[in-house]
């Protein structure tokens, strides 16, 4: 990144082969929408550039490459909910959501309990749901999380403690449903 | 330590990354408290699971266009470092965000009006002169509107690309530009709901040979169902009789979804 902040841009495209996946799952994570995801990840590369100035060697890149998704996805969603319902309407009638039920292949037990971990995942509030995708998917230091979040590391494993509570008896939840 | 404190631990011992002292504490502790304990490992259990969730993929695609716009972003660097000739500085005024791009707009008409009125009322200019000037300035305003809808149809998000075709309602029907530009999204653009959106705004070009012509080409072209049958309304709505052959052809393929071949037969008992 230093290299992209020097006016390498072509440098731009080593972190995008490096980062595109994840921030992609990050997206997808968050909104369950593929096309959006992609538009986002997209979005947040040239927001780099363009914000190149801001960033600090000193810090973590991770940490700067997400407060950057998160305002992207932020901005996004402020600016879906202004559009004109019409548009908005035909939009979500049309998004491809990432399916929630488990596939035939997933026919044995273990996969089973992964298909119902990811629907429980899906179905925990956002702010719960972002912080186990950062933590676990992401593979984000604490440090670095609260850096993203703005807030102090004690209360980020506060929090991921909570959200592990909630995705616990969400799972349960669904288990029941499916049981009965 | 308290059942409280162990709390804040669990999820740095379940991925091993607790410092030494710490985890003995922590250790220590589940040892003697068997709720906590039983808690550690059905969490931890779950943490685990969350790993080897499958990673979603994104599309080939992504990669195709990242490149593409880095490309158009570099040759853009370039230029502007030559210097650019008077048209790219002056296009460089241009604001990127769409509600300023519509706020310029409408202070420029405003400004226009009102330069053309005071001219008028100073020199006395005659009806002639005052028709001429408003006719210039629709032209500028219906200027404006074209760069909006073109420029906001190259963008990446599809919401921004549902905005500019939702301008070019608005297009002047002679504007062969703003028709290209619908008629690239129909064939090209990833989004159903924009290459539907495109569809529609086509009825104000409707009246051009190359709309029908193109409208016919495009119906076998496509993938979605939704897409054709909008492109066959459209036929219908043109009261185009040249598609009968094209729709014939389309009723009897059996490829071709089934409701889209319903369609085309209803569309043929309208048009023959």
């Amino acid at each position: 990144m230093a290299a992209v902040g020097a006016g390498e841009v072509s440098k731009l495209a080593v972190l995008f082969e490096r980062h595109h996946r994840s921030l992609f799952r990050y997206f997808v994570s968050m909104n369950r929408n593929r096309e959006l995801s992609e538009d986002l990840v997209q979005d947040v590369f040239f927001r780099m550039l363009r914000y190149r100035g801001s960033y600090d060697p000193e810090q973590s890149f991770t940490a700067w490459m997400y407060q950057i998704a998160r305002n992207a996805s932020i901005d996004n969603a402020q600016k879906r909910r202004a559009e004109v319902i019409g548009i908005d309407e035909i939009g979500e009638r049309q998004t491809e959501p990432v399916s929630t039920a488990p596939g035939p292949e997933e026919s044995a037990a273990s996969n089973q309990n992964l298909a119902l971990l990811k629907r429980a995942l899906e179905r925990l509030p956002q702010d719960k749901r972002e912080l186990l995708v950062l933590a676990r998917f992401q593979g984000m230091k604490y440090e670095e999380i609260a850096t993203v979040l703005s807030c102090e590391v004690g209360t980020v494993k506060v929090r991921v403690y909570r959200a592990m509570r909630a995705l616990e008896q969400t799972y349960f939840a669904l288990e029941k449903e499916i049981a009965s | 330590m308290t059942c409280d404190e162990s709390k804040i631990f669990l999820s740095e011992y379940w991925s091993q990354t607790l410092g030494e002292t710490q985890e003995l504490a922590l250790e220590g502790h589940l040892a003697m408290c068997a709720a906590c304990r039983a808690e550690s490992e059905r969490l931890g259990t779950l943490w685990r699971g969350l790993s080897l969730l499958p990673a979603e993929e994104p599309s080939a695609n992504l990669r195709t266009r990242f490149y593409e716009t880095l490309g158009a972003y570099r040759h853009g660097l370039e230029a502007s470092s030559k210097g650019g000739s008077w048209i790219q500085k002056l296009a460089a005024f241009w604001p990127k965000q769409p509600a300023f791009q519509m706020g310029l707009s409408f202070a420029l008409l405003v400004i226009g009006v009102s330069i053309g009125y005071g001219m008028r009322s100073a020199d006395k200019i005659d009806r002639k002169d005052a028709a001429s000037e408003l006719a210039t300035l629709r032209g500028e305003v219906s200027g404006m509107r074209q760069m909006v809808a073109l420029s906001l149809m190259q963008q990446q998000s599809a919401s921004e690309r549902l905005r500019g075709v939702s301008f070019a309602y608005r297009a002047e029907s002679s504007d062969t530009e703003v028709l290209a530009a619908l008629l690239r999204s129909i064939n090209t653009d990833p989004n159903i709901n924009v290459r539907v959106q495109a569809v529609d705004a086509l009825h104000t070009f409707g009246a051009n040979p190359v709309t029908r012509n193109a409208v016919m080409q495009s119906i076998p072209r496509q993938s979605s169902p939704m897409v054709q049958v909008a492109l066959i309304d459209l036929l219908v709505d043109l009261k185009e009789k040249e598609a009968v052959p094209e729709l014939r052809k389309l009723t009897t393929d059996s490829t071709a979804n089934e409701s889209v071949r319903q369609r085309a037969q209803w569309a043929l008992e309208r048009l023959q």
